[in-house]
């Protein structure tokens, strides 16, 4: 199943490696990624496409909640507010 | 590089620090950072790209002599890069503060990648300060330089890698706070040696902005339970007759221990806890059940089979634990969880109840809110029925045998420190001895490799924490080959004069692997078997200055030799020759549930034991 999602980085050299690491410590294969910098340079946004069953997405995206360097997180096909921050809260 | 670390937080309402505005070199300032986050003791192993801070650290302790003749910043050298890391996290594991370890480039740090990983397993907070070749010559090959952003990336809970000079101290300063905020880690910041040479104004008290951790730590530290959230819990916790805890390592690492003993005593609830939980109840009290799991106790496994109610507190339900989740606690109607990681919810096990907070105050909270309410404690009947599964099912081993049996062994040593010892291990069967037949009264006594299960782990996790206790007992429970592994930290031991208590568990060999091989590989004992190792450890221990050593081969000397070895006031080095057969029992094999629990000939089952050992699929075992 092809999941999208969306992540608010801080622009930092290394941060993209550990994001990306993270994936495939876990097994889950990008299928598409685009990275740039947002209005504020500090800042970039990554666009993700990966496949995965729902229970490795929800895993995944929980541990992309977890890096130091990440802001944010959110799920295009989610409603826009619903960041993964309550989404890593969702039972 | 552009970033977010130009800005530094604004904290400006706090009173100025004492150096502010000061010049001083970026070793200088790294130093002095250290000292402020409480740092008593630096573990550590020199090279060129790190000689700055290693200068540093000299002038620091010239410049602030004490009366007694003490060092300000006692610094311990190991023998090999990876015990000055498992020193900094035994420092760490026995103290509860962010042990810290100091190594140069390259291989000063690829040789501190499995310390760095252990503690990510164990979620144990560290900081390790990596020396890197000048920002000029990065990525150029250039000599002892290796990519240890990417490297330690992929271990650690962060890494830094500080080019801009302006950024150091904010980057050190937040790396402490990311060590031991949330669920503890390590944190690795690589520092240039041109860095470290910089000329740079101390400000005392900057920090990174980290905005997206700081937000979301910020949620957690701050959610508390409402009257609805207690009111559900209750609800479920008075439906069920037979309510059991099963608690872990994040108990401890929040020091929840005390709120946790209060609630289970508040509703009489027995209480299980994991390997990494050991301590967090005091294992001699009578609704404590000791540890669950592969090598758990029967009874705690029975207990766990047992209950239709279950509350996780800081455990995760790992495969040692719950190796076939949905099997796991199969009666239990009703499962609730605690823990600071919302990660951890629903990742192995669904759960009917949740909260993702801190565990210490959310415990404190729903034992006054089930006061307040009148709850009632547990029945009487399973009180009564845990009592009988502890008595009817206890830990036991061929007492009759003529050789030494290991957890004799165990229980001579407990008999005499009652449950008052640091106690740290090796990986395998002993490790696994020392977890079933030691008592712990308290948090923060038992260091051992959980997750990564690292040998070599216990003699410099030890020398860590006997410098975090100077005073305690500590004691190294280690086996024949996981003591080999960092067995030249035996001379750091007599270096420093600590009165660590050494003690191998000598079965010729890889006990645990041999153990397998009996159940799984038609005894085939490749790798596993050291029978025609000429090693003398008693030698090698008096090579290393132990004073006291001793190799003990007669059972009838058991019980006086332990006390001999204990009552020395130094380092002592004990080697006991046990029964290389003895083996670990209970055990839940390999991807198999609790039903399929073996207990072996002393321990007494209560089920017909299955049929033969590998009704498991091979590919399911690991
Ligand atoms: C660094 C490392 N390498 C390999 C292993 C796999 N392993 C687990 S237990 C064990 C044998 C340990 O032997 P010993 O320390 O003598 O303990 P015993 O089981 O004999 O008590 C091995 C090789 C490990 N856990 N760690
Ligand atoms: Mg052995």
């Amino acid at each position: 199943m092809k999941h999208t999602l969306s992540v608010l980085l801080q622009n930092e050299s290394g941060a993209l490696v550990h994001l990306v690491g993270l994936f495939a410590a876990r097994h889950c294969n990008i299928d598409s990624l685009t990275v740039a910098t947002t209005k504020n340079p500090a800042v970039s946004r990554l666009t993700m496409v990966v496949q995965g069953s729902p229970a490795l997405f929800d895993q995944i995206v929980r541990q992309t909640c977890k890096l130091i360097d990440v802001i944010d997180v959110s799920i295009p096909s989610l409603s826009s507010h619903n960041t993964t921050m309550n989404l890593a809260e969702r039972p | 590089m552009i970033s977010l670390n130009q800005k530094t937080s604004d904290l400006s309402l706090k009173k100025n620090h004492a150096l502010h505005g000061q010049s001083m070199s970026g070793a200088a300032l790294i130093m002095q950072v250290v000292v402020d986050e409480a740092c008593e003791v630096l573990f550590g192993y020199s090279g060129g790209a790190i000689l700055p801070v290693y200068d540093a650290i000299l002038r620091y302790n010239i410049a602030h002599k004490r009366s007694d003749g003490r060092e300000a910043m006692p610094l311990i050298v190991p023998a090999n890069e990876q015990g000055a890391g498992f020193m900094a996290s035994g420092y760490a594991r026995a103290s509860g503060k962010v042990g810290v370890a100091i190594v140069t480039s390259g291989p000063g740090a690829t040789n501190m990648v499995t310390p760095v990983r252990d503690a990510m397993a164990d979620s144990i907070p560290m900081v390790v300060i990596c020396g890197q070749v000048p920002t000029t010559a990065l990525g150029s090959d250039a000599f002892q330089e290796a990519p240890i952003s990417n490297i330690m990336s992929s271990c650690a809970k962060h890494v830094f890698l500080v080019t801009n000079t302006t950024v150091l101290e904010a980057t050190l300063r937040t790396a402490f706070e990311i060590a031991r905020t949330g669920r503890p880690g390590p944190v690795v910041v690589d520092i240039p040696k041109n860095v470290q040479n910089a000329t740079l104004c101390f400000d005392g008290q900057s920090r990174l902005p980290i905005p997206g951790y700081r937000k979301r730590l910020h949620k957690i530290v701050h959610a508390r339970l409402n009257d609805a959230d207690c009111y559900g819990f209750f609800t479920a916790f008075s439906a069920a007759r037979r309510p059991l805890i099963y608690a872990g390592g994040g108990v401890v690492a929040a020091g929840a221990a005390p709120a946790l003993r209060a609630f289970s005593a508040s509703f009489a609830i027995p209480v299980t806890t994991t390997l990494m939980g050991l301590g967090s109840t005091d294992t001699t009290t009578p609704l404590a059940l000791h540890m669950l799991g592969m090598h758990g106790a029967a009874y705690a496994n029975y207990a766990v089979e047992d209950c239709d109610f279950m509350l996780v507190l800081g455990a995760r339900f790992d495969d040692r634990v719950a190796p076939v989740p949905d099997q796991f606690a199969s009666g239990a109607k009703f499962i609730a969880q605690i823990d600071i990681d919302p990660a951890e919810i629903n990742k192995v096990k669904k759960v009917d109840w949740q909260h993702v907070g801190l565990l210490a105050s959310t415990l404190e909270r729903l034992t006054r809110y089930g006061i307040a309410h009148g709850v009632k404690p547990s029945p009487k009947a399973w009180q009564a029925h845990i009592t009988t599964l502890k008595s009817r099912h206890a830990m036991n081993y061929n007492r009759d045998s003529a050789l030494i049996q290991p957890q004799a062994v165990i229980e001579e040593i407990n008999r005499h420190s009652q449950g008052r010892a640091i106690i740290s291990t090796g990986v395998g069967q002993h490790q696994m001895w020392a977890a079933q037949y030691f008592d712990f009264a308290q948090p923060r006594q038992w260091l051992t490799s959980g997750s990564m299960g690292t040998m070599g782990f216990g003699l410099p996790a030890a020398i860590g924490a006997q410098c975090a206790r100077p005073d305690a007992l500590v004691i190294d429970i280690d086996g024949d080959s996981s003591i080999r592994m960092n067995l030249g930290e035996l001379e750091t031991v007599t270096s420093y004069g600590l009165p660590l208590k050494v003690v191998v568990l000598n079965n010729l060999g890889d006990g645990m692997i041999r153990q397998w091989q009996k159940l799984y590989f038609e005894s085939g004992f490749i790798a596993s078997d050291r029978s025609l190792c000429l090693k003398d450890f008693v030698k090698t221990a008096q090579a290393d200055g132990f004073t006291w050593t001793r190799r003990l081969e007669d059972k009838a000397l058991l019980a006086s030799t332990i006390a001999e070895f204990l009552a020395v006031k130094g380092p002592a080095f004990l080697e006991v020759r046990i029964d290389p057969d003895a083996e670990v029992y209970p055990m839940v094999p390999p991807g198999a549930a609790y039903t399929q629990m073996l207990t072996g000939k002393y321990i007494t089952s209560r089920s017909a034991p299955p049929a033969s050992a590998d009704e498991t699929r091979p590919d399911a075992m690991f």
